[in-house]
């Protein structure tokens, strides 16, 4: 079973999100915020990790950083879940090593889809 | 006649004996005793609306931990987590919805059903395409876009808000007749999240209060609207030639020339051009501007024509402007605020502009030899890529 973190602020959005990627056979593990997400990378190894970008204790920028320097989530693939639509926020996400980047408000089909997709290019690279 | 006081003795003290004890004392003490009872009362009023503001969280507060799992369990099960939704071909209003769950008699009281409001305008906020399409469904199926209209009718102004607030969330068209007149609202507030959302359900004409807007529109409005209207889909872009020729409101012409500008309508410049006899200046710095963003040369000659009688916000829009034009035909021009001008503006947009417009670099060494110390570091400042023009 692939493991995936999901990182936001938003109640609603880890609700759906928890719900929707069990339904589809994963196991989630989700975090409120910045900090808790970080502490979070110490359980297990994950395949893939969700993450907004504006939150509080630490932003999505310094959690895909720190991910790509973890262990358990060096190889994770990153998707970002976020209402910034700067070009700019957008450019420095793929630049840190960002896979996705969706905007919100997230339509859940093209979400799973990407997720299913990821996740099974990762797979038939390893 | 009987008199309501007979009763009451102003000058007996007998019954009042620490007023006399507190009339014989020194004024500083009775100005301080004073302050002291006042603050205390003030404390005391202010603890109390704390802690009147603090219960009210905490109920409710406690009615949303009761509500709010009811709402997501009946979401969870009617939209996030049916199969049906994301099939090829299915269609939002053919599928059939349950919504007996949100029959709970918790949701008869019109302040539950509020909460139950506000959960799907967040879930709404959160998700779109289907999902979104089917969160609306549910509040019209519910009736609840009644309760947001009945906000739209309230007195209050705050509520006026709210109501619209809601319905532009769930995309509800509302009729011109209610909300066109809020658009020009004396109240601010309301007459910006009017116009918002008037540009965001009007789908034929979303710019038509433009045409009866005589309350000024904000700079900060601006910003609002700008994005709205560049963050809407599927907007019908009218020409803003229009009201720059026709509004009699000066901030709904400066508005529009951003307009021009932003979608390039080149073919209102003929419109913006005739501002330029306008007799507010501010205007018709805002016009050449326009005119040298949209790159309009046929009115270079014009602009040099009129530069000298204009104040000094015009001259330097001119001289950008003549910058944007690139045409190098107006070297000698430039040159010569450069060179002779007093003003520290005037002669670092000439430099810019020169810099910008000039296809000869031998004439930028040559200017810099011939330049004072201090143009000599204008026009370094000007050649350097990293300065924004």
């Amino acid at each position: 079973m692939k493991n995936i973190l999901v990182i936001d602020d938003d109640p609603i959005i880890q609700n759906v999100l928890e719900k929707v990627l069990v339904k589809e056979g994963f196991h989630v593990e989700v975090a409120g915020n910045g900090k808790e997400g970080l502490s979070k990378l110490d359980l297990m190894k994950y395949d893939l990790v969700i993450t907004d970008l504006m939150m509080p204790y630490a932003n999505g920028f310094e959690i895909i950083s720190k991910l790509k320097q973890h262990s358990n989530t060096s190889n994770a693939a990153v998707i970002v879940v976020s209402s910034i639509t700067h070009e700019a926020s957008v450019m420095d996400s793929f630049k840190l090593g960002v896979d996705e980047y969706i905007r919100k408000p997230i339509m859940v089909g093209e979400l799973i889809l990407r997720v299913n997709k990821l996740l099974s290019n990762r797979s038939s690279n390893a | 006649m009987h008199s309501i006081f007979s009763g009451f003795n102003t000058t007996d003290t007998a019954t009042w004996p620490w007023l006399d004890y507190f009339a014989g004392l020194p004024l500083v003490i009775q100005i301080a005793a004073v302050s002291i009872v006042v603050s205390v009362c003030f404390i005391l009023f202010i603890q109390f609306r704390i802690l009147q503001t603090r219960i009210r969280g905490y109920r409710l507060q406690k009615r949303l931990d009761r509500i709010n799992p009811i709402i997501d369990a009946v979401i969870s099960e009617q939209v996030i987590l049916r199969n049906d939704l994301m099939a090829d071909g299915a269609s939002v209003d053919n599928i059939p919805l349950d919504l007996s769950g949100f029959e709970h008699p918790v949701f008869r009281r019109s302040a539950n059903r509020q909460l139950l409001l506000e959960r799907l305008i967040s879930y709404r906020k959160s998700f779109g395409g289907k999902t979104g399409a089917l969160l609306r469904r549910i509040y019209l199926e519910l009736g609840l876009e009644k309760m947001s209209f009945s906000k739209m009718k309230s007195f209050r102004w705050n509520n006026k808000v709210k109501g619209i607030r809601e319905l532009t969330d769930m995309d509800i068209i509302i009729s011109d007749v209610n909300i066109l007149p809020l658009t020009n609202s004396k109240r601010h507030e309301l007459r910006s999240e009017a116009r918002n959302a008037y540009i965001k359900l009007s789908k034929n004409e979303p710019f038509k209060f433009f045409d009866i807007s005589t309350e000024p529109l904000l700079m900060w409005d601006q910003i609002e609207l700008f994005k709205t209207i560049t963050t809407t889909e599927n907007i019908a872009v009218p020409n803003f030639a229009r009201w720059v020729t026709y509004s009699n409101n000066k901030s709904i012409i400066s508005f529009c020339l951003k307009l021009i500008v932003y979608y390039n309508q080149t073919d209102a410049a003929p419109a913006v051009v005739r501002l330029l006899d306008n007799k507010d200046h501010v205007l018709r710095a805002e016009a050449i501007n326009c005119l040298g963003k949209l790159k309009y040369e046929e009115v270079e000659q014009q602009l040099i024509h009129i530069y000298s009688n204009q104040p000094l916000r015009c001259q330097i829009e001119i001289l950008k402007a003549v910058g944007r034009f690139e045409t190098g035909k107006s070297t000698a021009f430039l040159k010569q605020e450069f060179l002779y001008s007093t003003d520290f503006d005037i002669r670092k947009n000439a430099a810019l502009s020169l810099v910008k417009s000039t296809h000869d670099p031998a004439l930028i060494t040559e200017l810099i030899e011939a330049s004072s110390e201090e143009n000599q570091l204008i026009i370094k400042h000007s050649m350097n890529p990293l300065i924004k023009y």
